[in-house]
């Protein structure tokens, strides 16, 4: 389903130069995630939280991935980093392929080595994703010298040139404090500072926003943008909030109960959006009961809840929320088809969806 | 910082101003008339002796002016003398203090030795039958009276075995006492070390530590441990208090020469400024540990540190 035909995408404003997009399109994929199934024992059953999920990071692009609140989003980054808590979780099926090895088959030494180093990643909540009880120095050096094999005072240097590239200001003076001398946004960018600072391949970043304030969102976004343009490193950005998709990603994956349901070129996406839930997701589905926000524009919350993973509809795992819902969607589940280029869905009625519009 | 540790010496010398309340009133506390209680075993005491006493003891003034009386002997040093043998109590007390020391803090190290590391692995390994064997043990062991311990081993150990006296002062009559007090409390350790670190190893930072491909042992101990450090030595510092209170009881059952021992003599012959004397003593012990335990706390947390 990841064929090489996806590569004719349509050009997106704000990606890296054309060399890098022609770079892209001869190398491949930096990370292609190829039919991924993560799960967790629960005491309801087993809960596969992401279930056959595909998708490739190009070269230097920022990926979003989108969906409501247990879609898998996070379950997807942590299979990729080798970090779900086992027990309870466990791949159980699926690649994840970079630099011609399967991840999913890596000893944990082996992750060890790659992690922070070819893949790094960054979480939501800056204030609790830092050690309080060690210097900011110390955390940054660590990784440092461990991966680059980096003497003390080589590793001080290195990590001074990160802080002042995400613009931490007198960097070092900065070294001994310690996390709770910084605010959330100074943290997320010292963060960002620690992911960068051995030149991965791919950064993730699980929510690297939700929890700052509008104005620093914005900052955080653009200091992230900055870092792709500067170092080519691809990112895999995590999110709930279209807005922060509109404004940062080149291409989208929308998820929900695990399944990638949609994917697009960002403008391609949010300008033909063929998925139902996408299209609640941006606010414009015609929702039950609600025909006003038709085309609204407002950001109107899908009705319903998404379903447990332990029991979750027999066709279309969307069809006990989604309006166009027949008897069809109910029975069988839709399979990801591609009606346009480098565009796919997994809906029934997908052009009923746009036709909508 | 600074006025973080003026706020501790402050508490840490109300404290102590309010046992001295306490203590001071302590003799009328007990029903009935002490002077006549002290005096109740000894023949043929008359009234007029009695009425000697009282006065000596300033039993027969008001109660003010008892306090401000004791308390002015207090602050010069001078903790009265016992009912029995007209020996200094301060003397006395001094005497024998070191011994509990020395027996309550190796049962300290006996304890957080034991207890951080089975509470650690058992934590480390929460939900397997490891963590459940331990728990288990640790329960057993929290529920165990010091007495009962301390007769078990001193059976074993010094009357089947003989590895160690029965009783005695040297380094050799130390180990059993001290185990004693060191396992009952170990146990406690244990299972606040396990619910320590297992909230710490669900913390954000723990996961970022992992995602920086820091190696397994470098997370646990650099970045676990350290920050578990903060709550555990709390709890160790609290435990010190609980331990001085079972050395009273574990020296008496193995004759270790403390001041638990005496304080026990004491209360059976109703010698009220000796037990007075004890229990200051003890305050000041409790809150003396308890401010090196906020100083060590201090360093430890950065947060705090400033
Ligand atoms: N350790 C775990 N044990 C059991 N179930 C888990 C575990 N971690 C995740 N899950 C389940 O996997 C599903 C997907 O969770 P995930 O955290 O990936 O969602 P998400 O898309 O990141 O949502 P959010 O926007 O809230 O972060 C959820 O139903 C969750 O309950
Ligand atoms: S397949 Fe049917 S239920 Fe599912 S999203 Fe499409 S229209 Fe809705
Ligand atoms: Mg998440």
């Amino acid at each position: 389903m990841t064929g090489p035909g996806m590569i004719s995408d349509t050009p997106i404003a704000g990606a890296p130069a054309p060399e890098a997009a022609e770079a892209a399109e001869t190398a491949g994929p930096v990370l292609s995630v190829e039919g991924l199934s993560t799960e967790f024992r629960t005491a309801a059953g087993i809960a596969r939280a992401v279930d056959g999920l595909s998708f490739e990071l190009r070269r230097g692009e920022i990926l979003a991935i989108v969906g409501e609140s247990g879609s898998g989003k996070s379950v997807t980054s942590l299979s990729i980093m080798g970090l779900i808590p086992d027990p309870p979780g466990r791949i159980a099926g699926g690649r994840v392929m970079f630099g011609g090895q399967d991840l999913t088959r890596l000893g944990e030494r082996e992750m060890q080595r790659l992690r922070g180093d070819g893949i790094s990643m960054i979480f939501q909540e800056p204030m609790t994703s830092l050690n309080p009880v060690l210097s900011i120095g110390r955390q940054m050096t660590e990784g440092i010298m461990h991966h680059l094999g980096l003497g003390p005072a080589e590793a001080r240097a290195r990590a001074i040139e990160m802080m002042r590239r995400v613009s931490i200001p007198a960097p070092e003076s900065r070294l001994g404090a310690y996390p709770h001398q910084f605010s959330g946004g100074m943290l997320q960018r010292i963060m960002i500072a620690i992911a960068m600072s051995c030149h991965p391949r791919v950064l993730i970043a699980d929510e690297p926003t939700t929890a700052l304030d509008v104005t620093i969102q914005a900052q955080i976004l653009d200091l992230m943008r900055e870092m792709r343009d500067s170092t080519g490193t691809s990112i895999i950005l995590i999110t709930h909030d279209m807005g922060v998709v509109a404004e940062t990603a080149d291409r989208v994956v929308v998820m929900y109960c695990g399944r990638k349901i949609e994917e697009a070129g960002v403008r391609d996406l949010f300008a033909r959006p063929r998925h139902p839930y996408t299209r609640g997701l941006l606010g414009a589905l015609p929702v039950l009961g609600q025909a006003g926000a038709v085309g609204s524009g407002a950001l109107s919350e899908i009705p319903g809840v998404v379903p447990a993973l332990t029991a979750l509809p027999a066709g279309c795992r969307f069809s006990d929320r989604c309006a166009l819902a027949t008897e069809r969607c109910r029975a069988e589940p839709p399979p990801l088809e591609e009606p346009a280029p480098g565009h796919r869905v997994a809906c029934w009625h997908a052009d009923a969806a746009e036709a909508g519009a | 910082m600074a006025r973080y540790l003026l706020q501790r010496v402050f508490a840490a010398i109300l404290t102590v101003f309010v046992t001295t309340i306490a203590v001071s009133m302590l003799i009328h506390l007990v029903p009935g008339d002490p002077v006549q209680i002290m005096y109740a075993q000894s023949q043929g005491t008359t009234p007029e002796q009695l009425e000697e006493v009282r006065a000596r003891l300033g039993l027969d003034r008001p109660l003010v002016e008892q306090y401000v009386t004791y308390i002015g002997r207090v602050l010069q040093g001078d903790l009265g003398h016992t009912i029995r043998g007209e020996q200094p109590v301060l003397e006395l007390l001094l005497l024998r203090l070191p011994n509990t020391l020395v027996l309550a803090s190796a049962a300290l190290l006996i304890a957080a030795t034991i207890g951080m590391t089975l509470g650690f692995v058992a934590a480390y390994k929460r939900g397997t039958w490891i963590d459940t064997v331990l728990m288990t043990t640790a329960i057993l062991g929290v529920s165990m009276p010091h007495f009962w311990l301390g007769l078990i081993l001193l059976f074993y150990f010094a009357v089947q075995l003989q590895w160690f006296p029965v009783a005695g002062n040297g380094i050799e009559n130390l180990v059993l006492p001290a185990v004693t007090l060191g396992l009952t409390n170990a146990a406690i350790i244990a299972r606040l070390t396990r619910s320590s670190m297992i909230d710490i190893f669900d913390q954000d930072f723990i996961r970022t530590a992992h995602a920086k491909g820091l190696p397994k042992a470098v997370v646990l101990s650099r970045h676990a441990l350290r920050a578990g450090l903060v709550p555990i030595v709390t709890m160790i510092g609290l435990q010190f208090t609980y331990m001085m209170g079972g050395a009273i009881v574990v020296e008496n059952v193995f004759g270790w020469n403390g001041v638990g021992r005496m304080a026990i003599q004491a209360i059976f012959q109703r010698d009220y400024p000796l037990i007075q004397g004890f229990i200051l003593m003890f305050a000041v012990v409790v809150v003396t540990v308890s401010l090196l335990m906020d100083l060590i706390y201090a360093w430890l947390d950065p947060r705090i540190r400033r």
